[in-house]
């Protein structure tokens, strides 16, 4: 076994590894040197596609053709794509693997998954006039450059909103990068434009010049986590600057005469120029190395390393991990580095291994640690074994140590050295594979059809396999050719059991796939009433469609089938659909109230719901402009009624609603001709106010026409009257109305209240009298000594011969009254 | 660990706010937000206007006004997106923004609580869907307070009652199912009312499907899944079932003051001459009240307040009198003369305190006052009289004089219609030729366009002719209207003896009434009081277990046979392992200590909630039956009878 510091290269005072993934990568005729090459992160799927303006040899009409191939990082062809569709300007990856093609006319195409069709979008903002120039991708949207520098922004895939972002000076682009968002200082996508001599950066709103002075800036380079900024300047150096543009941390000559092909960040510690077959790697503090290739080679960056391409080789450049180092190099006495050699020593049987335990026995746990971190971050299956094994005897030492990492590092190396074989081709370091997520590392697995690999995987890791199931019923739905009963019937039999599938993504990738039957009968498997819906009214099956959804008890859901028939379907049929459906109607109809009343109408009409109809025509006329409008209305709304024996009350309603406002008019137009005072306005009131405002201004007459007109009951006409007097002060016509009237159908009392309220005592202690019937003679008393008339008050306690009242107003008497209440106290007293 | 409390007031109040503020965060730069009405109380409750400032709000608009302008170049807006209208609204406002505006603007909603599909649809075919970026406030309950968890949804009543709209019983249903992914599933629900039957179906209906479906969210749904073991049960009671006790004068302190001045969102307007001037809330949310009206917080929290507020009005004065003497004598300067410095610095410490207090009782003086005046009022004192002869039984054809008096006199609308309202429900409507008499009577002392109020409330089931339909059908099936005449007895909803000062019983917030619905809750959940109080033991001595009326679900049963609806009581078990596991994780839980949600679906009145409080507070009791010390209150919204019968009235009229 080699060394593993073999392929360990000083830079500085860092260490840099070249780990050897693969090897005879591509056909050898391939010439890698006339493709456009871009990797998408976490060592997942390489995109290459030939570069149009270099010359290539002729193989016959089979190589001329134009595609995009998507290879694993071992070189396995993933997928063909065929290209006819112009020329390409952007090619590159979505942090969850989704390929995007960005064509110079500004359509953008999506390809979700490796295998599946694309989604289009345009980019719009002018980009069909300009042409779109390059494009920058991160890792949930990218930024496209136009012809005339214009800079849209596109955010993400899932609802793609191109956006225009503020305009830099039109000159001549040398070189440009992006920050991803989610390391920009402003938290949204900034750009760096290197223009003439200097740099521009660009976000939303605007455009700022950062006045650099020794441009053209050849290449620009973003480091993963936007720390650093790396910059090539025509006269072959290399600047790098931190990430907030306050400092420059170092300057590199690269002495070289030709402008490197590529300059690209391995992790955040080291910028990689690379040429034709040589790479040069600057480290921190400008001190680097140089790798020579034999054949032209491409560099895809990564998060924490650099995959380097070429026909023979896929490399990984990454600088090696703490740990290794501790572990690993040369003359090392770290804790660590002595457990592997104590668990060597062990292996060959020599006592020296105790001796060594026991020299580093205060740090030994601390050595376990580095070594299990260290068997993460390792390639070679043997020196994980190695390190494993020290770890171990390390912990078997110790008397309390928890296992937890030792156990999950064991079991993420299977998983790594899984997906690392060269058939499956996702060669990601430990680092990598945190960051990405077990769960998306299995939908990666579903997407190039490892389905044994990633139910395995996810058996292991105690992961939902429900993703994994449907997409390989999907798949399954798709390629097949046997007839629909016997794949419905096998991917039931396969899923049966198994919780979380959704019948209704494997339904629609039959729908799609144009199986309509086959798709009717695996929806029947959705238990999610309202998945259903969408797929069913795509499927045409409105009916079923709206039961689904009716069903499922969200409204949203039901109006939406409802908008999608209401469209579709004439009217008549529409409401043969929603009229057996109870919750249907009823959504109909409250959202016509407010938008559509001609459709209430109708729907009234159809349903022969005369009632509601009959008041909808009320509720216009209620709205219409003019008094004729109105009457019409409510004639049509009476009439509404007409045939219906049950409506009665709402038809004479209807009818005295129209006579009242006639009447109203006819009573207006009379009074303002007469040269009264201001005329008042009737119209609208209702009859009880129409009588009251009648009165108040003595239009007794009209008044009475209108209680007779409309059986008004007497006791409200009376109760009317009283308050149209109150109100109008018309103490005399009262007073009359008390002298004159015997009996009043409300009694008197009201009278007396509602004068005495309006603060006319006098007028109020005359009816005091009158209500002799309806009151006792205690109230009585009281109503005397509210007006304030304390001697009739004991007079009309003398009357009843009450002593104890009697008293009680003696006690309130004072004055003139006090000696008049006093003499009938006497009288009352002789009287016994 | 800390015990794991479900429907936590605070934590789902912290998250609806953390929701919002991210959400704020997204957008860049300075922002207009433009609101819906309705929310305006929700998000002042949620967060202070200064919060919003810090997060970029520039100026709040409302969205009903149509005013927001181009001052900003992000224009924000906070809607809620179930209905078509409103989601027409905000189409218009950035179509007109986008043609008068001389800069590009950036517009996002904020779809509350959903996006839906429907808006989705009605914004792409007005060609604005894609100028604005679309994301989801999620928020469902809103809490009141520590017990009472609102959804807010104004208009909840008429859209179940009147429009038939089950939409409020999809968002219900979401919300609970929300709480129960996080603290498991209700063990029972049960409860009264077809579209009360409708929620439960769907919850176990949503139950399913998320079984079904989101397995793949990892282990957290094995436990979500599971019967909660924090959780008693879920009492769902349809508003339907008993209207009469929404729509009576409610008689509780902080009752009277939504019947006087109106809350919403804990907050009410008064008329600042009525209160002086005490200080201006700091961070209010809208425009800023330079008018005559003043914004006051009726703030749970307060010390004053929590000791009034649940309490009948014919206290309040005597609460308030010892307040201010209780403050007067610890505040007095001649006791300070006597103190120790030590004593002294304690003192000056509480001072802020004291001050605090005092605010508050000048306040609540100034407010009880002022309803004093408003109980006084004639109008006030008739229909007091009418409701509580209806509600004692007495035959209802005697209340028709004063009926009709109050007709004639014009006394406000709402008012008239309330106490017509509760005489047919409680008579499970009137004779025909009275119905018919009464209507006559409306229409010609209000006008003819309430003819739409009239059949408007026919529709809700508020007002109807004895015998279901006006059409004359025959006599009422059992369950298709609630009878009051045997509950009244059954039930014991009247309640002669009633003690304001020192309640012994719910019908103290009614002073006589005690309300159906609370009444079939504490069938539920304090058979054995319950069955004290209808029927006495002969033998005080006998131990309370011995009457044989609390025994299973017996009254609750009885009772159930004389209201209108759907009966249900379902359980949600789960497999033994996962019960296990989670009592595991949670500690073991007394029956005790559980928590009784109960909902309302259509609103729930202020009075209910003081009367269930009422409850909670004699189950924790020693002696109590303790099958739950906590009870949480949640609905749809809160309601009146204004607010009810007012959803039905025209406001047109002829012109």
């Amino acid at each position: 076994m080699s060394k593993p510091t073999a392929n360990w290269e000083k830079v500085g005072d860092k260490f840099y590894r070249k780990v050897e993934l693969y090897k005879e990568v591509f056909d050898q005729d391939l010439e890698l040197e006339n493709y456009h090459a871009a990797g998408a992160p976490y060592s997942g799927a390489v995109a290459i596609y030939r570069d149009e303006s270099k010359i290539y040899s002729y193989r016959g009409s089979a190589g001329a053709k134009a595609s995009i191939d998507v290879y694993s990082c071992a070189g396995k062809l993933i997928r063909r794509i065929n290209w006819d569709k112009g020329t390409i300007k952007g090619l590159g990856w979505s942090e969850d693997e989704k390929l995007l093609v960005v064509t110079a006319d500004g359509t953008v195409r999506c390809y979700p998954d490796l295998h599946g069709d694309f989604t289009p979008f345009t980019l719009g903002n002018g980009a069909e006039e300009h042409g779109v120039q390059s494009c920058k991708f991160y890792s949930t949207g990218f930024v496209a450059l136009l012809g005339n520098n214009h800079l849209i922004s596109v955010a993400r895939y899932d609802e793609p909103r191109p956006k225009l972002l503020a305009i830099p000076p039109t000159a001549d682009v040398v070189s440009w990068a992006i920050i991803p968002p989610a390391y920009s200082l402003s938290r949204s996508v900034e750009i760096i434009l290197a223009i003439g001599q200097t740099l521009y950066v660009v976000d939303a709103t605007d455009a700022e010049d950062r006045d650099f002075t020794a441009g053209p800036f050849r290449h620009i380079s973003v480091s993963p986590r936007g720390e650093f900024l790396a910059f090539y300047t025509e006269d072959g150096k290399v600047w790098v600057v931190s990430g907030d543009w306050s400092e420059k941390l170092s300057e590199y000559n690269s002495r070289a005469k030709t402008v490197p092909k590529d300059m690209q960040w391995c992790g955040s510690n080291a910028v990689a120029l690379a040429w034709e077959d040589e790479v040069h790697l600057i480290g921190p503090k400008s001190a680097a190395t140089k790798f020579y290739y034999d054949s032209f080679l491409h560099l895809l960056p990564d998060v924490d390393g650099l995959r380097i391409l070429t026909n023979d080789l896929c490399e990984y450049l990454q600088k090696v991990p703490d740990e290794t180092v501790d572990v690993f190099r040369l003359g090392s006495s770290s804790p660590a580095a002595h457990l592997v050699e104590a668990s060597s020593l062990l292996d060959q049987k020599s006592p020296k291994a105790d001796d060594l335990i026991q020299l580093i026995r205060p740090s030994l746990a601390e050595a376990v640690d580095t070594c299990v971190k260290a068997a993460g971050h390792e390639f070679n299956i043997h020196w994980q074994k190695q390190l494993l094994k020290a770890a171990s005897f390390g912990k078997s030492v110790l008397d309390l140590y928890s296992s937890d990492d030792f156990v999950d590092m064991c079991e993420t190396l299977r998983v790594l050295n899984a997906v690392r074989f060269y058939e499956v081709g996702l060669p990601l370091s430990y680092d990598q594979f945190k960051r990405l997520t077990p769960e998306r590392l299995i939908a990666r697995l579903t997407n190039r059809h490892e389905y044994l690999l990633a139910l395995r995987i996810s058996s292991y890791l105690h992961l939902p396999t429900d993703k994994i199931h449907v997409h390989w019923a999907c798949e399954k739905v798709r390629i097949s050719t046997a007839d629909d009963t016997t794949i419905c019937s096998l991917v039931v039999k396969k899923l049966h059991g198994k919780s979380g599938i959704s019948f209704e993504e494997i339904a629609r990738a039959a729908y799609d796939e144009g199986r309509v039957g086959l798709a009717t009968s695996l929806l029947n498997y959705e238990p999610r009433a309202g998945k259903q819906v969408p797929l069913l009214l795509g499927m045409k099956e409105d009916n079923i469609a709206l039961d689904k959804a009716i069903e499922s008890g969200d409204t949203d859901l039901i109006y939406h089938v409802l908008l999608h028939l209401r469209k579709k379907l004439p009217l008549a049929s529409f409401f043969r659909v929603i009229n057996t459906r109870p919750v249907a109607t009823a959504l109909v109809e409250s959202s016509a109230r407010v938008q559509d009343k001609d459709l209430l109408k109708d729907l009234f009409y159809q349903d022969d719901r005369r009632l509601d109809g009959s008041n909808l025509l009320l509720e216009e006329a209620l709205s219409s402009p003019d008094l004729p409008a109105s009457l019409a209305k409510l004639k049509s709304a009476s009439k509404y009624l007409a045939d219906g024996k049950d409506y009665t009350f709402q038809r004479t309603a209807l009818d005295d609603a129209s006579k009242l406002l006639k009447m109203q008019e006819t009573m207006e137009k009379d009074l303002s001709s007469t040269p009264t005072s201001t005329p008042p306005v009737l119209v609208g009131l209702s009859l009880h106010t129409t009588l009251f405002e009648l009165l108040k201004l003595g239009h007794n007459k009209r008044a009475m026409k209108l209680q007779a007109e409309f059986k008004v009951p007497e006791k409200s006409y009376w109760w009317i009257r009283l308050r149209a007097l109150v109100s109008a002060r018309h103490w005399l016509e009262l007073e009359d109305l008390g002298a004159k009237t015997k009996k009043s159908p409300i009694g008197w009392l009201p009278f007396f209240n509602l004068i005495l309220e309006a603060g006319n005592s006098r007028v109020a202690s005359g009816f005091v009298g009158k209500c002799v019937g309806e009151t006792s003679t205690k109230e009585r008393v009281e109503m005397w000594i509210k007006c304030g008339l304390l001697v009739r008050a004991a007079e009309e306690a003398y009357r009843a011969k009450d002593r104890g009242l009697l008293e009680g107003v003696r006690e309130r008497a004072g004055g003139d009254a006090g000696v008049e209440v006093e003499r009938l106290v006497g009288l009352l007293g002789r009287g016994r | 660990m800390a015990p794991i409390t479900p429907f936590n007031a605070s934590e789902i109040s912290e998250k609806a706010r953390r929701d919002l503020l991210l959400l704020l965060e997204s957008i860049r730069g300075k922002k207009n937000l433009v609101l819906e009405k309705a929310l305006a109380g929700t998000l002042n409750l949620l967060v202070k206007f200064s919060t919003l400032q810090e997060y970029g709000v520039d100026k709040p608009f409302f969205l009903e006004n149509d005013n927001a302008d181009e001052s900003q170049r992000n224009v924000v807006f906070l809607v809620r997106g179930e209905k078509a209208s409103v989601v027409g609204k905000v189409a218009e406002q950035i179509k007109r923004l986008r043609q008068n505006s001389q800069i590009e603007h950036e517009f996002s909603i904020f779809w509350v609580p959903r996006r839906t599909m429907v808006s989705d649809q009605l914004l792409e075919e007005a060609g604005v869907l894609g100028e604005a970026s679309l994301s989801e406030w999620p928020l469902f309950f809103v809490p009141l307070a520590d017990d009472v968890l609102s959804l807010e949804l104004e208009d909840a009543a008429a859209d179940l009652y009147l429009r038939k709209d089950p939409t409020s019983i999809f968002l219900s249903a979401k919300a609970l199912m929300l709480q129960q992914q996080k603290y498991g599933l209700f063990p029972r629900i049960i409860g009264k009312g077809d579209n009360a039957k409708r929620l439960a179906d769907l919850l176990i209906r949503m139950r399913n499907e998320v079984t079904a479906g989101e397995s793949s969210s990892g282990s957290g749904s094995f436990l979500g899944l599971a019967p909660s073991s924090t959780i008693d049960s879920l009492i769902i009671i349809d508003r339907e079932i008993d209207f009469p006790t929404a729509l009576l004068t409610q008689l509780t302190y902080e009752g009277l003051i939504d019947e006087v001045f109106d809350i919403s969102a804990n907050q009410t307007e008064v008329d600042s001459s009525i209160i002086g001037g005490a200080a201006p809330q700091p961070g209010q949310t809208g425009s800023a009240s330079s008018s005559m009206k003043r914004k006051i917080v009726i703030d749970p929290k307060d010390p004053l307040y929590s000791t009034l507020g649940d309490s009948n009005f014919a206290i309040v004065g005597n609460l308030l009198n010892r307040a201010a003497r209780r403050l007067q004598s610890t505040t007095e300067r001649n006791q300070l003369a006597t103190k120790t410095t030590a004593e002294l610095r304690e003192f000056v410490a509480k001072l802020p305190g004291y001050q605090a207090e005092q605010g508050s009782l000048k306040l609540h003086t100034s407010l009880a006052e002022e309803i004093i005046k408003h109980t006084r009022t004639d109008t006030f004192i008739r229909s007091l009289e009418v409701q509580q002869n209806v509600m004692s039984g007495a035959d209802p054809t005697t209340q028709h004089e004063t009926l009709t008096e109050l007709i004639s006199r014009d006394m406000p609308l709402p008012t008239v219609l309330r106490l017509l309202c509760l005489e047919s429900t409680t008579n499970a409507g009137m004779r025909p030729k009275d119905f018919e008499m009464f209507k006559r009577a409306v229409l010609q002392a209000y006008g003819p366009q309430h003819l739409l109020t009239l059949s408007a409330l026919e529709k809700m089931g508020l007002l109807q002719a004895r015998g279901g339909s006006a059409l004359g059908a025959p006599a009422a099936k059992p369950g298709t209207v609630t009878n009051y005449s045997p509950l009244r007895r059954s039930l014991r909803l009247w309640d002669d003896e009633v003690n304001e000062a020192e309640p012994t019983d719910i019908s103290y917030v009614f002073s006589g009434y005690a309300p159906l619905s609370i009444r079939l809750i504490q069938s539920i959940i304090q058979k054995q009081t319950l069955a004290n109080i209808i029927k006495p033991p002969s033998n005080p001595q006998t131990s309370a277990q011995a009457n044989p009326l609390a025994q299973g679900l017996r009254i609750f049963d009885d009772a159930s046979k004389y209201v209108k609806g759907t009966t249900f009581d379902e359980r949600q078990v789960g497999e033994e392992k996962a019960i296990k596991a989670r009592s595991m994780l949670n500690g073991s839980y007394h029956d005790g200590s559980k928590a009784i949600v109960v909902f309302f679906l259509g609103g729930v009145t202020r009075a209910e909630i003081a009367a269930l409080r009422f409850v909670g507070g004699q189950l924790k009791e020693v002696g109590g039956e303790g099958r739950g010390s906590r009870i949480v209150i949640c609905s749809t919204g809160i309601v009146k009878g204004g607010g009810l019968v007012g959803s039905a009235i025209e406001t047109g009229r002829f012109s």
